[in-house]
């Protein structure tokens, strides 16, 4: 009878260590983080045998980076620098350096459509404390010389604005940001995830039944209905963005003003466009690039979106749909790495241009 | 030379039943992990504020009652809501989608409120003012869902 105890417990001790030992599957194991950072909520899902130790690095790292990048955070290296208009940055501040670089090229690449300086007119909208308002032509006048980009000079350990000028890097943050979880996913071995920063999302590898992750564009019509979407991108190893007048606005005296400020005129870009989604490839830097296209491209309009594909070899580098407000939907894309499958039912007609 | 068989080494009945408990205990584990967790299972409702887990339901509870989350200054109510295909009174039981939303909140931007009823795992309702997340977790997987929607 010991003997038949003693095969029991052994069994039940084997049974329970190998349990515990057993590797995790990473097609399985997984862990889901939500965030709300950068004025955003933002859900994380990694896979992997260390996908809980990644997520909560994920969440550090946007931490830090929101430290850094904040605009109503007051002791934010992005809030020093407005204040002081210039700022001698540490060794942990040089990532501002490197957003600013990138935000630079990006004023450069898109003729000033994407502009950080374009922050006290965002301000005077109240678009930073949702304390809305429209404001007067005369103060648009006095602020909108100060939207200039090409006047922020950048060191490797200095930043410095032009005088009176302020920086908002709202339009390009969380899109660095997806950036800076794909060296955190490298770091610990992450084989697949999905990283929704709040209209942004990385497809880091594909879904554990090994197809792309399908990522669902939001139709502009019914944003209040989870359900109606334009379309799906299929996405593997991937970012995406999409900048849209429906994602914040306010109303005053029946009218509707969205949060997509035109740099050039101070007011709500009126493009024609509703939406414009921007896919590309992981390389380094693209989820900055893809976030502030999203928004340079919305406030061009169609006509110079397209133009804008074409041109600079862009054609080659990202994708884009775009939304109009006359019922269209403009799928771009010359990769053929990202398939869309239009949503028949939404009422848009679909176009495809290379 | 023949030699006899020892009747210790003979199994008995109770071999047989120290097989069968080693047998039920590996199934038993096995569907264990097989669960994966509870990853699938009930749909299931997750409450998180400010970060932390505060609340998790059946969606079928708030037929009992509403759920009210209080945070940051703001107050959001919870129910249970029916996104009808045809006017009420057109159908008897009402065909629709039934989910969760958020039917009251004093929060500024009342975002919440307008998500209107999430349905499905994966949704989420977000309040950025008061911090607070409903997301539905688990449920029927279907394959060809959004897996995260842009916008």
């Amino acid at each position: 009878m010991k003997g038949r105890i003693f095969c029991l417990w052994t069994a039940l001790l084997l049974a329970l260590t190998g349990c515990a030992m057993t590797p995790a599957d990473p097609d399985t194991a997984r862990e889901s983080i939500q965030v709300i950072a950068m004025d955003t909520a933002m859900l994380i899902t990694t896979y992997g045998e260390r996908s809980p130790a990644a997520a909560y690095a994920c969440e550090d790292a946007i931490r830090e980076l929101e430290a850094l990048f904040s605009r109503t955070d007051p002791d934010s290296a992005v809030s020093r620098l407005n204040a002081a208009g210039s700022l001698e940055l540490s060794e942990e501040e040089t990532e501002l350096a490197g957003i600013l670089r990138q935000a630079g090229r990006y004023y450069e690449q898109t003729g000033g459509a994407f502009d950080i300086t374009v922050a006290p007119v965002v301000s005077a909208w109240g678009f930073t404390t949702d304390s809305f308002q429209v404001p007067a032509q005369s103060e648009l006048d006095r602020l909108l010389p100060l939207v200039d980009g090409s006047a922020v000079t950048v060191e490797d350990r200095a930043a410095a604005l032009g005088p009176g000028q302020s920086i908002d890097l709202g339009a390009i943050a969380k899109g660095y940001a997806a950036g800076r979880l794909c060296t955190v996913f490298n770091e610990y071995e992450v084989p697949r995830a999905l990283a929704d920063l709040g209209g942004n999302v990385l497809a880091w590898g594909d879904r554990p039944d090994g197809t792309p992750w399908r990522v669902g564009i939001q139709d502009p019509a019914h944003p209040d209905d989870k359900e109606a979407l334009v379309g799906v991108l299929e996405l593997a190893d991937a970012f995406a963005v999409t900048s849209g007048s429906y994602q914040r606005y306010f109303e005053q005296d029946g009218k509707r003003y969205h949060h997509i400020i035109d740099p050039a005129t101070g007011k709500p870009a009126d493009s024609g466009l509703t939406s414009v989604t921007v896919a590309a490839g992981t390389e380094a830097g693209n989820g900055a690039m893809c976030d502030a296209y999203s928004t340079a491209l919305f406030t061009m309009g169609e006509e110079k979106a397209l133009e804008f594909w074409r041109s600079q070899e862009n054609g080659a580098l990202f994708s884009m749909v775009l939304v109009t407000e006359d019922g269209r939907v403009v799928v771009a894309d010359q990769i053929g790495r990202f398939a869309f499958t239009p949503n028949e039912d939404s009422g848009y007609v679909y176009e495809t241009v290379s | 030379m023949s030699m006899r068989r020892s009747p210790e080494l003979r199994p008995t009945v109770w071999d047989g039943l120290t097989a069968l408990a080693v047998l039920l205990l590996a199934l038993g584990l096995a569907f264990f992990q097989w669960r994966g967790g509870g990853e699938s299972g009930e749909l299931t409702a997750v409450v998180t504020i400010d970060g932390e887990e505060a609340d998790r339901f059946a969606p079928a509870e708030l037929l009992n009652a509403p759920r009210t989350y209080t945070h940051n200054g703001y107050t959001l109510e919870v129910v249970l809501g029916v996104d009808y295909e045809n006017p009420p009174l057109n159908a008897l039981p009402p065909v629709g989608t039934s989910g969760i939303c958020v039917a009251v909140s004093d929060c500024p931007t009342r975002d919440c409120v307008r998500t209107g009823i999430i349905s499905r795992g994966g949704q989420s309702i977000v309040c950025l003012p008061a911090r607070v997340i409903i997301r539905l977790e688990g449920g029927a997987a279907d394959p060809d869902a959004p897996d995260a929607v842009l916008g």
